[in-house]
């Protein structure tokens, strides 16, 4: 049961407060967790960067999560996940990068796997054997617009990352020597580093990416060289012999080289594409073939074989390369007056710049230039450039007597040089020419003219006057050399001049006098006379003895006391010469030698010669005339009789003993001379001549030496400008046509020896006749007197001479 | 009114108790997203350096084999925080609600919600401890996470709202009569 009715309890409760007045203040906590939440996961959320996609064709060692992103070895990123492209072509790699740096990741960013790398020039990213690979990124540091997708690159770029410079291409047939990083050096400094070297598609060349660095990419311009310094090479070319090594890390490694050879090139930018040459030399020389400076084509055809030389060859003018053999090939020619033939077209690439002409030489210009050479003489030919390989250069040479030739400038395709003959030094050929030269040589007429001649000679000399002639010669030899000693002949030259002007006048006489001599019997007496002094000159040796005794007591004579006179004498000529008059007289004999070279410049002495060589050939003319002549047999003849003759006077000089004596009494008397008089004389004489050196008025004598060598001078001019040359030329024509009168005269000799062969026969008769007579001898006695006498008077006069050789030039 | 032994406040009922049950739980879960989503651990070593959330460890030892510890890795830092959240706010409601059923149990599940509450830490303990130890250098290090902090807040957090929460309360409401 319940208790209905009881009253319903009331229900008292507190009221409620309001809600916000029931708010505890814990719910603080939780906002401030949710705002610290939100707010970590805004700042996660903002600072988790951007996403980026890179697409590699393998993803060799990256793991999503793991491998970062590095710029400049710093992280900026990391690997999100990994993924295929749709086609399964590639692999994508996703990855965050810092949002500082994504502004930068623009078109030219590029990323490549860095993994460890071990070559010969060292290992890289060793790093990454613990850490595994990581991406490294590079980039410039200009903000573009960013890019989210990009190309991951397969191995590493050129240029290291950060560094700027210039990326080149290098493009050679031949890559054995080429590996990545191999250094690019200038100057033997590396300056840039190779990347690995690509066989293009078609196999036919090999190109590799060089990175140069700032700032020395500006050395390269579109006239720089690139050359292969790997290994070594050994050159045999026009040149010589060349051998070539570069350093052995280049050996190893290999490397290229460059040089910007000549100015002018343009710059260059990246990927510019240059080609790598084997070695240095090729690559200097190409700069020939180089693009951007026009050639001069002219085109050269050569008659003979161009065996040697090839293109690349050079082409030289004045020894200096001007360009080179471009194309070697064989053009028919069909001319209208001509069969058609084949020429040998050389085609030469010239260079206007190496012309002279600078820089921005045209070839126009090098075309004008060649085309005023040609007319000047300039010609192509051959020449021989290095006789070890036969290599042959074209050389361009002026030839003086060159026949007139142009220039063809209308020739097709190219303008045509003439050509000369080719300057080859083939040793072959040289050989060879000589061989047929001697090949050419007529030896059998040779031989059989030599053998004729040896036959006649045979002949000749077995006839018995040949056999008995060497002995007449020899005598006739001692007497012409006797003849020959004589002072008269050692003075005859100084009289020469004088003879010669007296012979002009003579000649014109004598060639009527020897016409008559024929008829007359001088020559024959003559003869005789000759014979008959040769005998009388046979006592001479006695009288020489005689001359030995007076030298002998000359040589006693107080020479100690002249030669100190002499000495004092030559004191005071030292103090004359000291005087500055004397040094004056150099620049006077100077004037004197300009003189007489003057005088022997002048066309009448050049023309001496010529004249006395006419004379010659006349004198050859007239001893070949008498040779003909059967001359010897006939002097065969006249020598016997001039022996009988000889004989008579033999018995005849009997006498001369007396005559003799005679001499030697004379020579006694000279030995007697008071010679010691003399030399005493001779001493005052030098003191007189000191004193007279030492006179003012001889300190005055250079001073009038050189006046008289301005005489001389003048007396030169006078002899160059007046007609002595004139003289002694018209005296030697006068000379050879007296010799021509004497070859006429000659060819009546024949006769005139008969006639002195009568004669000396009859004098024979008239000479054995003179034994008894002693006037005769008597006779030659006083001529021998008169002979010494002359002899004295001529040693007198050499002794004045010596004393005062300025009378010869003053005339004293 | 207070304690007139220890002028401690005495209600009969704190009033605002679920208030702040609700808060504090509401900013453990609030810690526990970040706990769960960030690394707990820095593992960094000669060749590797990895980060480990919670999930990702237990994973990580499932894939060694280790189910043991994968078990009570799992329990303790992600079922039992869960399940307290689950708890508290069971309470919370049921209190909120007026029900007058399974008092009994209710309070028995509060008592085991309080009793685990310092367990909780394990997670915390082990990162220290790790971090405190393996601190070689370049060789290995091991540093705490972010995730370490949240969990360390969460687990408080949740304490606290466990603390706060009245268990009078659930006594409050009537049990209802029972009709023979």
């Amino acid at each position: 049961m319940t208790e209905e009715y009881a009253a319903a309890e009331l229900d008292m409760k507190p009221g409620k407060p309001s809600f916000w007045r029931r708010l505890s203040f814990v719910w603080l906590v939780p906002i401030l967790a949710l705002l610290v939440s939100v707010g970590v996961a805004w700042q996660s959320f903002s600072d988790r960067g951007v996403e980026i996609e890179i697409s590699f064709p393998s993803a060799s060692g990256i793991n999503a999560g793991e491998t970062e992103i590095k710029y400049r070895d710093v992280t900026v990123g990391t690997v999100e996940r990994v993924e295929f492209s749709e086609d399964l072509q590639e692999v994508l790699v996703f990855a965050r990068v810092d949002q500082a740096v994504w502004p930068f990741m623009d078109q030219d960013a590029k990323f490549w796997i860095i993994s460890p790398d071990v070559s010969v020039r060292g290992i890289t990213g060793l790093d990454t054997v613990l850490s595994g690979v990581y991406i490294e990124g590079d980039w410039d540091r200009e903000a573009d617009v960013a890019q989210t997708s990009f190309t991951g690159l397969q191995r590493a770029p050129v240029a290291p990352p950060g560094q700027t410079g210039t990326e080149i291409v290098l493009r050679t047939t031949e890559g054995s020597a080429l590996s990545a990083g191999a250094p690019v050096l200038h100057q033997g400094i590396e300056v840039g580093v190779l990347s690995e070297p690509v066989l293009s598609p078609d196999g036919l060349s090999v190109s590799v990416s060089a990175f140069v660095a700032e700032p020395y990419d500006a050395l390269i311009t579109s006239s720089t060289r690139f050359w292969d310094t790997a290994g070594f090479s050994v050159s045999l070319g026009a040149g010589g012999v060349s051998l070539d090594v570069s350093s052995l890390a280049s050996l190893i490694e290999g490397g290229v080289a460059f040089d910007t050879v000549v100015s002018g090139g343009a710059p260059i930018s990246d990927g510019y594409t240059f080609d790598l040459f084997s070695d240095e030399e090729t690559a200097r020389s190409s700069l020939f073939n180089e693009v951007g400076r026009p050639k001069l084509n002219v085109a050269v055809l050569f008659d003979g074989s161009v065996s040697g030389l090839s293109v690349g060859s050079d082409v030289r003018f004045q020894g200096i390369r001007i360009g080179q053999v471009s194309e070697l090939g064989a053009v028919v020619v069909d001319d209208e007056f001509t069969e058609r033939r084949v020429e040998l077209r050389t085609v030469l690439a010239i260079e206007p710049g190496r012309l002279g002409l600078g820089e921005e030489a045209t070839p126009q210009n090098a075309l004008d230039l060649l085309a005023s050479f040609v007319d000047q003489g300039l010609r192509a030919r051959l020449v021989t450039g290095s006789l070890l390989s036969g290599n042959l250069t074209v050389e361009l040479i002026e030839v003086a007597d060159a026949a007139q030739a142009t220039l063809d400038v209308s020739a097709e395709p190219y303008p045509i040089i003439p050509t000369t003959a080719s300057n080859i030094t083939d040793v072959a050929d040289q050989a060879e020419g000589v061989l047929a030269r001697i090949n050419d040589l007529p030896i059998e007429e040779l031989l059989a003219a030599a053998i004729d001649v040896m036959d006649s000679a045979n002949a000749l000399l077995r006839s018995d006057g040949v056999i008995d002639t060497p002995e007449q010669v020899a005598g006739l030899l001692a007497d012409v050399r006797d003849v020959v000693g004589s002072e008269a002949i050692q003075a005859v030259p100084g009289q020469v001049n004088n003879l010669l002007n007296t012979l002009e006048d003579t000649i014109g006489g004598l060639s009527g006098i020897i016409t008559s001599v024929g008829d007359a019997d001088i020559a024959g007496q003559l003869d005789g006379i000759l014979t008959n002094v040769s005998a009388g000159t046979e006592n001479l040796p006695e009288i020489s003895t005689q001359l030995e005794q007076v030298i002998a007591k000359a040589n006693a004579l107080q020479l100690d006391a002249l030669l100190a006179q002499a000495e004092a004498s030559l004191a005071a000529i030292e103090q004359v010469a000291s005087n500055d008059d004397l040094q004056e007289v150099p620049v006077f004999v100077n004037q004197l030698l300009d003189e007489a070279r003057l005088l022997i410049a002048s066309q009448d002495v050049q023309a001496l010669p010529g004249e006395l060589r006419g004379v010659a050939d006349e004198a050859g003319q007239i001893l070949s005339d008498l040779t003909a002549q059967n001359i010897s047999a006939r002097l065969t003849e006249a020598i016997n009789a001039a022996a009988s003759a000889a004989q008579s006077i033999d018995t005849a000089s009997q006498q001369l003993p007396e005559i003799t004596e005679q001499l030697n009494a004379l020579s006694a008397e000279a030995a007697r001379m008071d010679l010691d008089e003399l030399s005493a004389a001779a001493t005052q004489l030098m003191q007189s001549v000191t004193e007279i050196t030492a006179t003012p008025s001889a300190q005055a004598l250079p001073a009038s030496l050189s006046s008289a060598l301005d005489e001389v001078q003048l007396t030169l001019a006078e002899v160059r400008e007046g007609g002595a040359i004139e003289n002694v030329n018209a005296a030697l024509q006068s000379a050879s046509d007296a010799a021509q009168a004497i070859e006429e005269a000659a060819n009546t000799l024949p006769d005139l020896t008969d006639q002195a062969g009568a004669l000396i026969t009859s004098s024979g008769d008239v000479i054995a006749s003179y034994g008894e007579r002693s006037r005769f001898n008597n006779d030659i006695t006083g001529v021998l007197r008169g002979i010494q006498e002359a002899a004295d008077a001529i040693t007198n006069l050499a002794r004045t001479i010596q004393r005062n050789p300025n009378s010869l030039i003053t005339g004293r | 009114m207070r304690c007139k032994r220890c002028h401690g406040p005495i209600r009969s009922r704190d009033t605002e108790s679920l208030q702040k049950v609700w808060a504090w739980l509401i900013a453990g879960i609030i810690a526990f997203i970040p706990a769960n989503i960030y690394p707990m651990l820095l593992t960094s070593t000669l060749l590797d350096r990895s980060e480990q959330t919670i999930i990702g460890g237990v994973i990580e030892l499932l894939h060694y084999g280790s189910y043991g510890i994968a078990t009570i890795v799992f329990v303790a830092s992600i079922m039992i925080p869960v399940g307290k959240f689950i708890a508290i706010a069971y309470l919370a409601w049921a209190v909120q609600h007026r029900s007058s059923r399974n008092q009994h149990q209710r309070h028995k599940l509060y008592d085991v919600v309080e009793f685990i509450g310092r367990w909780s830490m394990i997670d915390v303990f082990v990162v220290a401890i790790l971090s405190a130890l393996v601190q070689l250098n370049a060789v290995a290090t091991i540093n705490p996470g972010i995730a370490a902090l949240s969990f360390g807040l969460s687990v408080i957090f949740t304490m606290l709202s466990a603390l706060a929460f009245d268990p009078r309360l659930i006594w409050d409401e009537e049990e209802p009569v029972r009709h023979d």
